[in-house]
């Protein structure tokens, strides 16, 4: 097993924005009529190449996630954006960190399209489940007072969904669905990963132990992620589960250049769109009332000195806090191997993307660094990435799919008109098999 | 008949406000322990408060007790009140004080709700209109105006205090200093408004619903409100077939903190009126 997984992550941001002074938000406010169609063509198309280019990067999977009305992340539909991706690559793991799952007024409906990602993938979905950011809600009919509750119930739907034959009936707090049945079911069993990101809720890490799904942290600073781990080191030492270095991930986004100085002089304007220009918003969007508990609410206060995941950073606290780590091959594996592998021990980073308004080629040449030079010190002798040593979970060529499956166990049969007997789809077109009067052809052997 | 343990909610710890604190009377309506503030002497009159400044004896309240036995509880999740896990609608809330005046044997009310009041005095009275000695709606939300409000009252954050005061310098007196303490307590009454009306924000069923309110009904506006469409009070005094409607010159939503002398004397000649 690798030390290390890596991982792209794709917000699709569309940075083609009026300059920052003459608003106040990023987030809820900023007028759509500043996104240009044609700009978001060049957007999504650049940024989802770079998604899917991952896979010949030889990273250990690629990843999208979820925000709605807000330049930051233009991809309100991340199942749409995976179907893309998945339809560009081969064998890549492909991860929606939405689907914000208490947004949704039939969970059912995340079921069914993660487990027709998975698939039409060939069982390469990561089935990320999010609560949202609290700014996503003030374009919702859901209240977030409702949202951990609503996410929990979904939670339940979609597993129940994906693991228990159909139909059955959903009658909670929330949901009342009169049959769930959904076709397809997932390809993974008994269903696609799960990963939950958090910035810091006890509860989540909770049940993130207690199910062992990958906790993923975001937006945060390297001392809270180790106060974090701190707290899941000790649940899972309460709850009797070996720590496992690979259910745990932090998202901590990655630039690396030819030299320390010259990876700063690509990335600084870009991060700092990332992390500032991007997301820019008031505070207190970020909790609308009930999105947390009124103690979160204080603990994070207490904690954070403000009520958003992210306020407004130099440069250097960027770095410094490892938001975000920026310098040359040596340099960064370093870092990864000292302070991630290390100290935090934590078996994957989300960390190469496109941010705003870097070019694609930058983040091409990042990634392509990243993969030549940082990425193998922390893989075995063969530099694969750990999903490329199983077999896939179903053979991507007719013959090795009838070799190995053969015949299905109710191959499709119809009656027919004019015919006495339902005759076999498969050769309702051919008369000397149909009609027993004629010479029939043996199938072939060797 | 005693409540099943899982409806029962406890107490829990508040934040006193520095100017205005009092403590509350305090009765079991079916497992919530209920808040309430009561003083004065005469008709009583039950004042149904806002989405805030909880927890005080305002000069509002002072002012009405010169004429009435007021009577001002803390609605479920405000104040001391503590919120009931299975506190979700307006039924919630209006079944609750049914309980709470009958255990304090109120058969006929004066009842005055402001804004977020004022919807719940409104949805009670269309469920127990023979109840209803006199109703007084003050701001009040509940109903679909022409025009959406200007601001989303969930979003306002910092910017609260411009929305709900033409002067703010008038009311200073009843906002609470803006204590960590304070402001986590806030996020819990806003919790409990998110889940009453984050969506929708008005009941469409109401303006029919108000029809068998025949009791005598006021409904005072603000002069200038910027939180709350004045169109509402407009269309609640034309859904309530025994109405006039007011306007207090100067003053925005909060009027009943902005001028609380007027409004008080503006409800006394009202409900005296009628009981003339």
């Amino acid at each position: 097993m690798n030390a290390l997984d890596f991982y792209a992550f794709n917000t699709i941001h569309y940075p083609y924005l009026p300059p920052p002074d003459e608003r106040t938000s990023q987030w809820v406010t900023l007028s759509n009529k500043y996104f240009d169609p044609r700009l978001g063509y060049k957007t999504y198309t650049e940024q989802l190449a770079i998604s899917a280019a991952a896979e010949k990067f030889g990273y250990d999977g690629t990843l999208v996630n979820e925000h709605h009305a807000t330049a930051w992340g233009i991809q309100p539909a991340p199942n749409l954006s995976a179907m893309h991706i998945v339809a560009n690559t081969s064998h890549i793991p492909v991860g929606i960190i939405g689907n914000a799952l208490p947004l949704h007024s039939n969970p059912v409906r995340v079921a069914e399209e993660i487990a027709m990602l998975d698939v039409v993938s060939g069982g390469r979905i990561i089935s990320g489940f999010v609560v949202g950011t609290g700014m996503e809600y003030y374009s919702q009919p859901v209240s977030p007072a409702y949202a951990r509750e609503r996410f929990w119930e979904a939670h339940d739907l979609i597993i129940k969904a994906w693991t228990e034959d159909g139909p059955f009936v959903w009658e909670g707090e929330h949901y009342h669905i009169p049959s769930v049945n959904p076709w397809p079911r997932p390809m993974q069993q008994p269903h696609p990963p799960i990963w939950i990101p958090g910035i810091g809720s006890k509860d989540t890490i909770r049940k993130c132990v207690e199910k062992q799904y990958m906790y993923m942290t975001v937006f945060s600073p390297q001392w809270l992620v180790q106060q974090m781990f701190d707290e899941y080191r000790a649940i899972s030492e309460e709850l009797g589960f070996e720590r496992n270095p690979k259910k745990l991930a932090v998202a901590v986004m990655i630039y690396v250049a030819e030299t320390d100085e010259q990876a700063h002089r690509e990335a600084k304007a870009h991060m700092q769109w990332l992390y500032n220009t991007g997301l820019q918003h008031p505070q207190h969007y970020h909790s609308p009332p009930g999105y947390t508990t009124p103690q979160g609410f204080k603990a994070t206060m207490s904690v954070r000195g403000n009520i958003t995941a992210q306020p407004l950073l130099s440069y250097e606290e960027l770095i410094r806090d490892r938001y975000i780590i920026v310098g040359s091959p040596q340099t960064v594996a370093e870092i990864l191997h000292e302070e991630y592998v290390g100290k935090l021990g934590v078996g994957g980073v989300i960390c190469s993307g496109t941010w705003g308004p870097m070019p694609q080629w930058m983040a091409f040449k990042g990634m392509q660094l990243m993969a030549e030079e940082v990425m193998p010190l922390f893989r075995e002798a063969d530099g694969l990435p750990d999903y490329r040593k199983k077999p896939p979970l179903i053979p991507d060529s007719y013959a090795a799919r009838a070799a190995q499956f053969g015949a299905p166990d109710y191959p499709p049969m119809t009656r027919v008109d004019g015919l006495e007997k339902p005759v076999l789809n498969r050769e309702s077109h051919v008369p000397e098999i149909i009609d027993p009067s004629r010479s029939r052809k043996e199938p072939a052997t060797v | 008949m005693a409540v099943a343990d899982q409806y029962v909610v406890k107490k829990q710890p508040v934040p006193k406000p520095t100017n205005y604190y009092t403590e509350p009377q305090w009765i079991d309506i079916e497992g919530v322990p209920t808040a309430y503030r009561r003083k004065g002497t005469g008709e009583t009159l039950v004042f149904l408060h806002g989405a805030g400044m909880t927890r005080m004896w305002t000069p509002f309240y002072e002012e009405l007790s010169k004429s009435f036995d007021v009577i001002a509880p803390e609605h479920p999740g405000f104040g001391e009140t503590p919120m009931p896990h299975w506190l979700r609608n307006f039924d919630d809330v209006v079944q609750h004080y049914h309980e709470f005046f009958r255990k304090l044997g109120l058969t006929t009310l004066n009842l005055v709700g402001y804004s977020l009041g004022g919807w719940i005095a409104a949805e009670y009275a269309t469920f127990y209109p023979d109840s209803i000695a006199s109703l007084t709606l003050i701001t009040p939300a509940g109903l679909r105006a022409e025009k959406p409000a200007d601001v989303d009252l969930f979003r306002v954050g910092p910017e609260l205090g411009m929305y709900l005061f033409n002067d703010p310098a008038k009311a200073a007196d009843v906002v609470p200093p803006d204590t960590l303490d304070e402001m986590a307590f806030l996020y819990g009454e806003g919790t409990t408004l998110a889940r009453l009306m984050w969506t929708p924000r008005y009941n469409l069923a109401l303006p029919r619903r108000l029809n068998r309110v025949t009791a005598p009904a006021l409904v005072v506006r603000a002069a200038d409100d910027r939180l709350i469409p004045d169109d509402i009070a407009v269309r609640y005094r034309r859904a309530l077939p025994n109405s006039r409607d007011l306007v207090i010159p100067g003053t925005g939503h909060a009027l009943v903190h902005e001028e609380p002398r007027l409004v008080a004397e503006a409800i006394g000649r009202f409900v005296k009126e009628h009981h003339a």
